[in-house]
């Protein structure tokens, strides 16, 4: 039992295969991935895994009839890597068969295929359980991946694949680019379309079968997607979207891995007598999951966290800024009590009571000693602001783009919040600083 | 009690199972076997036929809604549900999977109304207010949710294996129980169906209709989809999560490549389905009498593949026929 600082995990003869291996694996996947992605095809992912499981099972009753022993564990990798390739490619195929010549659709086909991949994959497996017992548990590591009995041979295979896809991707990055935003373009420059949908397709299933040994094939379409959904979140370019892409795959593979050991670990010391060994699988799948949902709250420009706030901020203005502009209506000068405010807006009056609070608070609004409420200077300033924007905007509505003039208000209710200065300066310009509205209402001077 | 564990059927090949189950059923109806000493293969060939039922009555509206991925990602998510319903009804941690459960029917189908739910609910919400791609959304949900259940599995159970049961499934292992779960499940679809079957068949075809007429679309979607998890929650015991897709698309894409109407595609998806499972059970009793060579239920899946490949082949041959009788016409038209 090994105390291991994260770092050793890099260097420990016996843990640095396992962490190296899952960390290839998850950047070949979240490469592809991107593409995967941004052709809206992210549930290709998870059949094609799917019809990788009866070739995993096809190469292992194929080095059990050559009688390898469970020594020989690279011979093996390679026969199921190969027999995962071709089940994989044989799945696209049929995939593709059935939208093409038989008119499903594409959901349907997926599904159809997955599913029934699936299902031989698991009557062979059942029958390796009889005959090849022994074999049976390297069957078993593909379903949720294990990570930890990967040797330093493993990793080499591995890595050359994800090599493999990332010199691919490098070499042919202007092509993918033109393909995947502009397919007609990319034709119409003489691009050979066909043969690069085909490598695509190639990378997919490459990316599949090394990634089935470390995150399993029922979970493997995450892999696909996740990381590949939460660079998107941070950027708009397609290169920095691979760089992130592939960052965040290292890391959910890095730090997976690093918790599947630690939590088996923990379990041997708890509970020594059940041997039990956490699949790397589900927690390489969780860690990335959580990066892909933390981006998709927090991230700077697109996150639903910062969006919300940003929503709720602009909300709260326009409360601020229709409550002053009712107080102005009703008498910039003299002091309204809360009754008479409450009357004409639809909110809570405790809602309302909380803005008005806010008001004074923020010395827009005072109280004289009845309670009733009254404009600071900074106030009526604001206030005014507001009911000139209005007004003039109306006027624009009316004067240049011909509306009638009992059309106008709704529009300009939402238009006063937005208008800003710069526009504000520009339509006293064009409508030479009129001091009417089209209702008859004198328009307040700018700068009050 | 030697008796319950006599198994008529074996040692029968193809068609001695067939010839064994008439006199079986006769012996059931006539009330000279009762009911409670059902042979394992009995069973099986009831849990399945049920499920292929449920399969078809579902499988049919979320074919033609092209909401199967959907119904995928649900059969993974269900293992969070089957996670809650076995803590629910055994209060505590499990102790392994050494000894049987009995099942909880009723926190099985309140565990498959609330991760139907859930499901629909966290794939709606990060597509409509994480404006994420619907695949995209789909995929991230039911891979997070069920990597969480398979860590939460071994958590529990300090057992890795049930993870593995529960996607493979295990029809060695039904018991009377899940005859009674999964026939109340196919009893809930078939009454669930039945009564809105107009309303499924106008949200379906023309959402936007049925919206006009104040059908609520999205009512019809969950509803749906808890019927779906339901299906997979009885399924998961027979031939796990991930084949009961087999079972819900394979049955209705082979009947609609034979027929255009509704009603008859639903009826014929059911008859391909029961028949299929029938096919299923007596093959994998003939391979363990004549070869010694136990399979699982997936024979049931390579079946279902297998008459689907077999309507293929008929619509080739019916096309070309009439393809042939048209211009033999021609030919003569013209001459």
């Amino acid at each position: 039992m090994i105390e291991a600082s994260p770092f050793q995990y890099f260097v420990d003869p016996v843990l640095r295969a396992p962490t190296l291996g899952s960390m290839l694996m998850c950047l070949g996947a979240s490469l592809v991935g991107v593409f995967v992605f941004l052709r809206r095809q992210s549930l290709l992912g998870e059949s094609l895994s799917h019809a990788a499981y009866p070739g995993v099972i096809l190469g292992v009753i194929l080095s059990g009839l050559l009688s390898f022993g469970e020594s020989e564990e690279v011979y093996i990798a390679i026969f199921i890597m190969g027999g995962a390739a071709i089940t994989a490619l044989l799945g696209l195929w049929c995939i593709y068969a059935l939208e093409r010549h038989l008119g499903v659709r594409s959901d349907s086909a997926l599904c159809f295929i997955l599913s029934v991949f699936f299902g031989v994959g698991l009557t062979l497996a059942s029958q390796v359980q009889f005959s090849y017992s022994y074999l049976y548990r390297q069957a078993q590591v593909y379903l949720y991946g294990q990570a930890a009995t990967m040797t330093d041979i493993h990793v080499i295979v591995y890595g050359v694949l994800a090599f493999i896809i990332t010199g691919v991707v490098c070499l042919f990055y202007k092509e993918i680019q033109t393909i995947t935003f502009n397919r007609d373009y990319a034709k119409s420059i003489g691009m050979n379309v066909r043969m690069m949908d085909a490598v695509f397709f190639v990378l997919i299933v490459i990316a599949v079968i090394i990634g089935i040994r470390s995150v399993g094939v029922v979970l493997m379409s995450a892999m696909l997607i996740s990381p590949a959904v939460a660079a998107r979140q941070y950027t708009n370019k397609l290169s920095l979207m691979f760089l992130l892409a592939g960052l965040f795959g290292l890391l959910s593979g890095y730090l997976g891995n690093y918790l599947s050991t630690e939590t088996s670990l923990w379990f041997q010391r708890v509970y020594p007598s059940s041997r039990l060994a956490l699949p790397t699988g589900p927690m390489i799948v969780l860690v990335a999951s959580c990066i892909c949902l933390l981006s998709l709250l927090l991230a700077p420009e697109r996150g639903m966290l910062l969006r919300m706030c940003r929503i709720a901020h602009f909300r709260q203005r326009c409360m601020y800024e229709n409550l002053l502009k009712a107080i102005w209506r009703l008498g910039p000068h003299q002091a309204v009590s809360f009754e008479q405010i409450a009357k004409h807006q639809s909110t809570s009056k405790f809602y309302l009571r909380f803005v008005l609070w806010r008001l004074k608070r923020n010395g827009w609004l005072q109280t004289n000693d009845q309670k009733f409420y009254q404009f600071t200077h900074e106030g009526e300033v604001w206030a005014a602001k507001i009911v000139r924007l209005h007004r003039l905007w109306e006027v624009y509505l009316v004067d240049y783009l011909g509306m009638g003039s009992e059309k106008v208000h709704v529009n300009a209710e939402e238009m006063e919040h937005i208008i800003t200065p710069d526009l504000e300066r520009e339509l006293t310009l064009l409508l030479h600083d009129p001091q009417r509205d089209p209702h008859h209402q004198p328009i307040p001077p700018k700068a009050f | 009690m030697d008796i319950k564990y006599f198994n008529p059927y074996s040692n029968e090949n193809f068609l001695g199972f067939f010839y064994q189950l008439g006199l079986r059923l006769y012996g059931f109806i006539s009330g000279q076997i009762p009911l409670r000493e059902l042979a394992s293969d009995e069973i099986q060939l009831i849990v399945l036929m049920s499920l292929a039922g449920s399969a078809a009555l579902v499988g049919a509206f979320l074919v033609l809604r092209k909401m199967t991925m959907l119904a995928n990602s649900l059969s993974h998510t269900i293992l969070l549900g089957i996670v809650a319903a076995y803590v629910m009804s055994s209060n505590g941690i499990l102790e392994g999977d050494e000894h049987y459960h009995p099942i909880n029917i009723q926190a099985m189908l309140w565990a498959a109304l609330g991760v139907g739910i859930l499901t629909v609910f966290l794939t709606e919400f990060l597509t409509k207010k994480a404006r994420l791609q619907e695949d995209a959304s789909t995929g991230i949900v039911f891979t997070s949710l069920f990597a969480l259940g398979i860590v939460l599995v071994t958590l529990l159970t300090r057992n890795a294996h049930v993870g593995t049961e529960v996607v493979m499934g295990n029809v060695d292992a039904l018991q009377l129980e899940d005859c009674k779960l999964i026939l109340i499940i196919f009893g809930l679809n078939i009454l669930l169906t039945g009564l809105f079957f107009k309303e499924y068949q106008i949200t379906t075809f023309d959402p936007a209709l049925a919206n006009a007429l104040g059908f609520s679309t999205l009512f019809y979607n969950y509803l749906l989809m808890v019927q779906v998890s339901a299906t997979t929650v009885g399924a998961f015991r027979a031939v796990g999560v991930l084949m009961v897709l087999a079972f819900i698309t394979g049955p209705v894409l082979t009947a609609r490549l034979l027929t255009h109407r509704l009603g008859t595609l639903i009826f014929m998806a059911i008859g391909i389905g029961f028949f299929a499972s029938l096919i299923g059970v007596a093959l994998s009793r003939h391979i363990l009498s004549v070869y010694g060579v136990p399979f699982s239920t997936g024979i049931v899946v390579c079946v279902i593949a297998g008459l689907f490949l077999l309507a293929i082949i008929w619509k080739k041959i019916e096309r070309s026929r009439l393809f042939g009788k048209f211009q033999a016409k021609d030919l003569v038209s013209t001459s």
